[in-house]
């Protein structure tokens, strides 16, 4: 039987896991374990499996959610991860020192796996941030050549993630109906 | 004298959020062995300021403005060598904190040697007192006028075709079903209430001063810097206002008029201010009702320079479908209506409200009919199944 999933990647603190309980129909499956370092200062406790949740779909299929890991020391366990993968959803924290860096970051290490589905980007704690704006990441998408869909998300926000990843289908097939 | 060998430093973070706050708290109790704890800016000996937030600089000015002789310590990925502070590369190790931490215990000794001299303990605390409590009176009271405000950031309404009708309502007259009056379905911006809105825009974002747009109706106020309009009026009092054709003779009543920030029109009323994006992207739909801004030739393909921020907007019918099409190269509007067997007015009143967000565009180069893209679109493999993953999140 074959395994759909749709990734949710970005660094710590960004919002993955709050995103997939957001759309999943059962309780995810958090490996969030205790920070024991400070490699990362942004989270108390950080994903250091990978997060899991599922949409049970109409006909009885399940697609599933995963979370990367957010720590880069774990990296090697994203193209195990996007395996069946339908489409990458990047969610980025706007607070952070250098957003523009993270995302370069994730598209460069998805590069191939994007280019073979596609990529919708979420960015996160605008409230508490309010720049860089939205426009300014299309720009630097721009400089990139890329046009993926930017919005800005709250992650606890069903409807926020929802959109994201209705536009992620979209951009894999403008023509999808909704069954 | 009191024995502060054993008792562990109270430190203040500054430059962090929630969860790192929470990190860091636990790392100071876990492998730092609890030498620190953290506690409110007021109580604490020590700063840590995290140098690679967004307002770093700023937050370090303030501290060492606010902390005077206070030890800061500055985490931060890059070396860092400022004055009066102490720096802790990251990753933060256990070593290298432990280390800036017993340096700061003994400048705060130093220091402390030289306050006793000058002063009493209590009265130190006396005083310390004083001044939280005078700014803890400041922050709530910032907090209360806050609250009053309704969040701007509006969750998007996600509409469907069966509400969509009743949403924008309808213009007597047209019958898109005849493809002769459906290509002149247009309106002209300039005799709506739109028209005068973004005139407005236009002059406060150039002035860089908030105005007032009268016009005869309620009055409108332009936030330049903030990007915020303020309008005491409700959904359907704007729609209707917003679907009605204003004469040129009678714009003459239309002004613009300075306003201060004190002004007693929207003190009281928060729940007025809207992003201007939302309200525009709103008032467009509005003005639209199916039909199409007449700068748009209808007979050009346009193109999208960039997908709307839906989340922040009112999503209206096949918008996201609309916007996945047209990202990947220029189409006419019918074009796009063929191809995705919609309704044209579903393509108009997106078109209008991108437009409006200067979102869309119309390139006249002969280049552009050459770059057109065939008739059909790219079918992904797993259709279905990306079918049935929208259908379940539409629910």
């Amino acid at each position: 039987m074959n395994q759909y999933k749709i990734i949710f990647t970005g660094p710590v603190g960004a919002g993955k896991t709050t995103a997939i309980d957001s759309i999943s129909d059962v309780p995810p499956v958090k490996t969030d374990a205790a920070a024991s370092d400070m490699t990362k200062s942004r989270k108390a406790a950080t994903t250091v499996a990978m997060d899991y949740g599922i949409m049970n779909l109409s006909d009885g299929e399940k697609i599933h959610l995963y979370g990367t890991p957010g720590q880069e020391r774990f990296d090697f366990m994203w193209d195990i991860l996007t395996v069946g993968g339908i489409g990458l959803v990047l969610l980025l924290d706007n607070t952070r020192a250098d957003p523009f860096k993270d995302m370069r970051f994730f598209l460069d290490s998805f590069s191939e796996f994007i280019s073979d589905t596609n990529v919708a980007i979420g960015v996160t704690q605008m409230d508490l941030s309010s720049k860089p704006t939205i426009n300014d990441y299309h720009e630097h998408l721009q400089a990139m050549d890329l046009k993926p869909a930017v919005f800005s998300v709250d992650a606890r926000v069903k409807n926020d993630v929802s959109l994201l990843v209705q536009a992620l289908l979209f951009s894999l097939d403008p023509g999808l109906e909704g069954e | 004298m009191k024995n502060n060998k054993n008792k562990p430093l109270q430190i203040a973070l500054f430059g962090m959020d929630d969860r790192a706050y929470k990190t860091m708290s636990m790392y100071l109790k876990g492998p730092c062995k609890g030498i620190a704890v953290v506690v409110n800016e007021f109580e604490a000996e020590i700063d840590i300021i995290d140098a690679d937030h967004i307002k770093a600089k700023a937050l370090l000015a303030e501290r060492k403005n606010k902390g005077a002789s206070r030890p800061i310590l500055i985490l931060s990925l890059e070396e860092l060598s400022i004055e009066g502070t102490l720096y802790v590369k990251k990753p933060v190790s256990k070593e290298g904190l432990l280390t800036a931490l017993n340096k700061a215990k003994e400048i705060l000794k130093t220091e402390r040697l030289k306050q006793e001299k000058k002063i009493t303990e209590p009265e130190i605390k006396k005083e310390e007192v004083v001044v939280a409590e005078k700014k803890q009176a400041g922050i709530k009271h910032i907090d209360k006028e806050e609250k009053k405000k309704v969040s701007k950031h509006r969750t998007a309404m996600d509409l469907t075709e069966v509400g969509f009708s009743a949403y924008i309502g309808h213009v007597d007259g047209i019958d898109f079903s005849d493809r002769k009056q459906l290509l002149n379905a247009s309106y002209n911006s300039k005799g709506f209430f739109l028209g005068y809105v973004q005139s407005a825009l236009k002059v406060s974002k150039a002035k860089g001063r908030i105005l007032q747009l009268n016009s005869g109706w309620k009055p409108l106020i332009i936030f330049p810097h903030s990007k915020e309009i303020w309008l005491d009026a409700d959904d359907k009092q704007l729609r209707s206002f917003a679907g009605l054709a204003i004469k040129s003779n009678s714009s003459q009543g239309m002004t613009l008029t300075p306003v201060g920030q004190n002004s007693s029109n929207f003190n009281n009323k928060m729940e007025g201010f809207y992003d201007v994006d939302y309200f525009l992207w709103k008032l467009a739909i509005w003005t639209s009702k199916g039909r199409y801004p007449s700068t748009i030739d209808i007979k050009q393909p346009v193109f999208l320079k960039q997908w709307p921020n839906f989340t922040r907007l009112v999503v209206t019918p096949h918008a996201i479908q609309i916007a996945a099409l047209l990202i990947l190269a220029p189409r006419t509007a019918l074009d796009i209506a063929k191809v995705l067997n919609i309704k044209p007015q579903y393509v108009f009143v997106f078109i209008s409200a991108a437009h409006v967000l200067g979102l869309v565009g119309q390139a006249k180069r002969q280049a552009d009919d050459i770059v057109l893209p065939s008739k059909e679109i790219k079918v992904a493999a797993k259709k279905g199944l990306l079918s049935r993953i929208l259908g379940r999140l539409r629910g």
